[in-house]
């Protein structure tokens, strides 16, 4: 058991990194928005943070709300400019903000250590990881029973027959952006932290990626699922390497596939559930 | 209807591209009156509705709710001001059950706001237990509080029709649209429908509704305004509009083409 604890501790830890990224995501997507800003904000978040502990000695518990911060306010500054955009124009704007994103980290020297990259000399224990994790489930589980819940619902369904309810769409999905780079700018410096060394490629594609893949095989339509799909995505590469190591890539991928044909909305779907419920209850 | 208009269009115009669907309409809906839109397909029912809630936008024109224009303001805030509308083809809320749907449509009636929601506050609590209290009494109304907790979307068309009347009441509306509340219902249910768009109006709710069925706009209407090609044809009471040698033209065609047809055959 030991063995095994310490084998996979640091698959753990990034599984629950990759949830925080996952979780950013679905915020938006929550709202009918599909965004890789997140990746922007985790980079703001991690860089900024790791320069506040290398500089001024913060600790990480200032660190990380500084961090979460910073990816809130450059999430509203974004909500200005990406709202005005429909919704497949935002995914490519977003994509290019990530592309812009790398080109800072890389000239900006001063705040990203540039090509040289950028030491961050903290760590953090698995358990604070996991009990930031937890505080966070609880924010998106007091979301999606709030008011702000049923309206993000609403608008992500359909966002016209929303507005003619009195939902206000720009407003509800500023707030979704703001939770969004809020969530993505704290799961940046939990990276920085998980690493303890960061580089331009660190945010990048891979995140873009891994968050994607998560909430698509976790499931969009419930908080939870983008938590399931971090998981999945991050320890069954893994788990596999250790069951079937000479087709550990090969079998990923086809785990991965079989995922997205049975449950194209994801392991975690309330309306799959209520529909076997409702098929389950005798007939009326 | 001797009161003052709670809904006035003037001289209101709204063309796509070449093709003007909506041509210097002037419409008045008194207070407290449920008023039918008539006209064959194509007349521009549907896009009067989209004109008043602001889902299209007018040309041209005045569209006011108790006297203050409203044509200038987005779509949420004219909701605000007391609109509520259903739709042609029903448009609820994929994965919602039929009392989440009325809860959505009850957001203006939240009573509580985001952040106190989010926190759970006390005050808040009491709130939605209200909300949903009236979310419930509203489904009553439309004869669909046994469906409460079901996936809206498992249920029948006219079930869903009168879900989708439940959540625009949920928004607490002075005025409901109705854009073709009966089709695809038979007599029975149509009827219902009338029943209950008389029981609103007697809670003091004003009703504009585009309806095909002749015999529930004759039963039903207190005042009728038949369109084509995007002109109000006739205005008056349902008898006088129906026997309209206009209204017979726009809905039958001319006496003499079925001569004509009559002929080539």
């Amino acid at each position: 058991m030991a063995d095994f604890w310490a084998a996979y501790q640091s698959t753990l830890g990034f599984a629950m990194v990759n949830a925080f990224f996952a979780l950013s995501t679905y915020a938006v997507l929550s709202a009918g928005m599909l965004s890789f800003a997140t990746v922007t904000f985790a980079a703001l978040g991690g860089f900024l943070g790791a320069q506040l502990a290398v500089h001024l000695a913060l600790p990480p518990v200032l660190v990380m709300p500084v961090s979460a911060l910073s990816g809130a306010l450059l999430a509203y500054v974004v909500a200005l400019l990406f709202l005005r955009l429909d919704s497949h124009w935002m995914a490519l704007a977003s994509l290019a903000l990530v592309l812009i994103t790398r080109v800072v980290a890389l000239n900006a020297t001063a705040l990203t250590g540039g090509v040289n990259g950028l030491s961050v000399p903290l760590s953090l224990p698995l358990w604070v990881l996991a009990a930031i994790l937890a505080v966070i489930c609880v924010v998106f589980w007091r979301l999606s029973a709030s008011w702000y819940g049923i309206a993000a619902r609403a608008v992500r369904e359909d966002a016209a027959v929303a507005a003619t309810l009195g939902i206000p769409q720009r407003r509800i999905q500023t707030i979704a952006f703001i939770i969004s780079g809020a969530v993505g700018g704290l799961g940046g410096i939990l990276l920085a932290l998980m690493l303890q060394f960061l580089s331009p490629e660190t945010y990048f594609i891979d995140i873009a990626f891994t968050m994607i893949a998560a909430v698509v095989l976790g499931g969009s339509y419930h908080w939870a699922g983008a938590i399931v799909g971090a998981v999945v995505f991050t320890a069954l590469p893994v788990l596999l390497q250790a069951v079937v190591p000479d087709f550990e890539k090969v079998a990923n991928g086809i785990c991965l596939l079989l995922i997205m044909i049975f449950l194209p909305r994801g392991l975690i779907d309330p309306r799959a559930l209520r529909l076997r419920r409702a098929r389950k209850a005798p007939s009326r | 209807m001797m009161s003052a208009p709670m809904l006035r269009l003037e001289g209101v115009q709204k063309s796509f591209g070449g093709l003007t669907a909506v041509a210097a309409l002037s419409l008045e809906v008194p207070a407290g009156c449920v008023a039918g839109l008539m006209g064959p397909n194509g007349a521009g029912k549907t896009t009067v509705i989209n004109l008043i809630t602001g889902l299209l936008r007018a040309d041209s024109g005045v569209i006011a709710l108790d006297g203050a224009p409203i044509q200038h303001l987005p779509v949420h805030a004219i909701a605000a001001r007391g609109i509520a509308r259903t739709y042609q083809n029903v448009r609820l809320f994929a994965g919602m059950t039929a009392l989440e749907q009325v809860m959505a449509g009850s957001y203006l009636r939240r009573r509580t706001s985001l952040m106190a929601s989010f926190l759970a506050l006390p005050s808040a609590r009491a709130a939605l237990r209200m909300t949903r209290r009236r979310a419930l009494d509203l489904l009553a109304r439309v004869g669909m509080a046994a469906r409460a907790d079901e996936l809206a979307e498992t249920l029948s068309y006219g079930e869903q029709r009168r879900i989708e009347i439940a959540r625009a009441l949920g928004a607490g509306p002075r005025l409901l649209l109705l854009d073709e509340p009966t089709a695809g219902m038979n007599a029975q249910e149509s009827e219902a429908i009338g029943r209950l768009v008389h029981t609103l109006r007697d809670d003091g709710l004003t009703v504009l509704m585009v309806e095909h069925n002749v015999r529930l706009v004759s039963d039903f209407c207190d005042q009728v305004t038949v369109m084509s090609f995007g002109r109000a044809l006739v205005h008056g009471t349902p008898t006088a509009c129906m026997a309209d040698p206009e209204v017979q033209e726009a809905y039958f065609g001319r006496k003499e083409d079925a001569q004509r047809i009559r002929a080539l055959r």
